[in-house]
């Protein structure tokens, strides 16, 4: 196989296109894992140095429960991507505020097609608050894990407690 | 080495190839090919028919009269860059994630434009990273900014840069010549 291709440039060329675009069909359509940085979703993840896997086949918010932690397109950004914990789904009723704060009160139903995100890290993070109910287009993944650092290694958590029923 | 030895079997060590070993290679040879054209298709272009009447009388015109629907070429290279009032873009529709929409930019971020309705207020400033969109038909027509409001650029698939089919209007899309005032 080896043999096949040394000595042949245009031969080459071609099979490294051709994985090359495999590669990048997989990462984008199947399976990522990628570096996530910033304070916005402590403690779930640290600032720096946390590598999370996610599952792309929950792309366009398919098969999004509330809890859910996803991987986003920042609307207002031209090329960024976030993490952020889905805590609404279309029809929903959310707190457009911060807990605690003023404006908590204040609440909107998260229209069709979108859902509401914020960061585990309320005070230090960019989210629905800021820029309103984001489009499930955007989604690119949901969160299944974290990877490294090895020994912290776990699977992803939608956060949510049971209440009581007594 | 074990893996030329697996590539001699596929290839066949002796003897004329059989016409079922042909095929089958021929097929496999073909199959390394689809990652290229899916990426291709998703990131570079695509030939897309239009469905609905959203761009009429643009596209689709005979909309009433036949089953006929036009063909253009997409063209996804960066779709959020160098946008233009009046270019035709294609996006993901806020509202069902699933259905790509085609339709009109009418405003790019920090415009401040006159809306139709049903939109609740009656002027709206185009936030960052946002643009506002509409179909070319009339009022009611169409499924766009009126009634979602501004939508993220990130949502922005593809823009329509030719007309592929009917043969009559081929050529590229000039966007320049339309015209939608931002305030009356």
């Amino acid at each position: 196989m080896i043999s096949h291709l040394i000595g042949h440039p245009l031969r080459f060329a071609i099979s490294t296109l051709k994985i090359t675009c495999l590669a990048h069909l997989t990462l984008s359509h199947l399976l990522q894992v990628s570096p996530a940085q910033g304070p916005s979703m402590l403690p779930t993840f640290a600032v720096d140095g946390d590598w999370i896997a996610a599952d792309m086949t929950a792309r366009l918010g398919r098969r999004i429960k509330v809890g859910d932690l996803v991987l986003y397109k920042i609307p207002i950004f031209a090329s960024q991507h976030g993490v952020k914990r889905v805590i609404g789904l279309p029809g929903d009723y959310v707190s457009l505020g911060t807990p605690g704060e003023r404006g908590e009160d204040q609440m909107i139903q998260v229209p069709e097609g979108h859902c509401w995100i914020v960061g585990d890290n309320l005070p230090a993070s960019r989210d629905s608050r800021q820029f309103g109910p984001l489009p499930l287009a955007l989604i690119q993944g949901k969160i299944i894990g974290k990877i490294l650092p090895w020994k912290d290694r776990q699977w992803a958590s939608d956060g949510l407690l049971k209440i009581d029923s007594k | 080495m074990a893996l030329n030895s697996i590539w001699a079997r596929i290839r066949g060590s002796s003897g004329p190839p059989s016409l079922t070993r042909t095929t089958m290679l021929n097929l496999i040879g073909f199959a390394t090919w689809i990652p290229v054209i899916a990426w291709f298709n998703l990131h570079v272009a695509e030939l897309t028919v239009i469905d609905g009447s959203s761009m009429y009388p643009f596209m689709n015109a005979d909309r009433d009269s036949s089953l006929r629907r036009d063909v253009v070429l997409n063209y996804k290279w960066s779709p959020q860059e160098d946008l233009q009032r009046g270019m035709i873009v294609t996006l993901r529709s806020p509202f069902h994630p699933e259905t790509i929409a085609v339709k009109r930019v009418v405003a790019l971020e920090g415009d401040v434009i006159k809306t139709k309705q049903p939109y609740p207020v009656s002027t709206v400033k185009i936030p960052q990273g946002h643009v506002w969109v509409e179909g070319d038909g009339p009022p009611g027509s169409s499924l766009d900014s009126n009634t979602y409001g501004p939508v993220s650029k990130r949502l922005l698939t593809g823009r329509v840069t030719h007309i592929v089919y009917p043969p009559k209007k081929f050529g590229p899309v000039r966007w320049w010549e339309h015209d939608r005032p931002l305030v009356e």
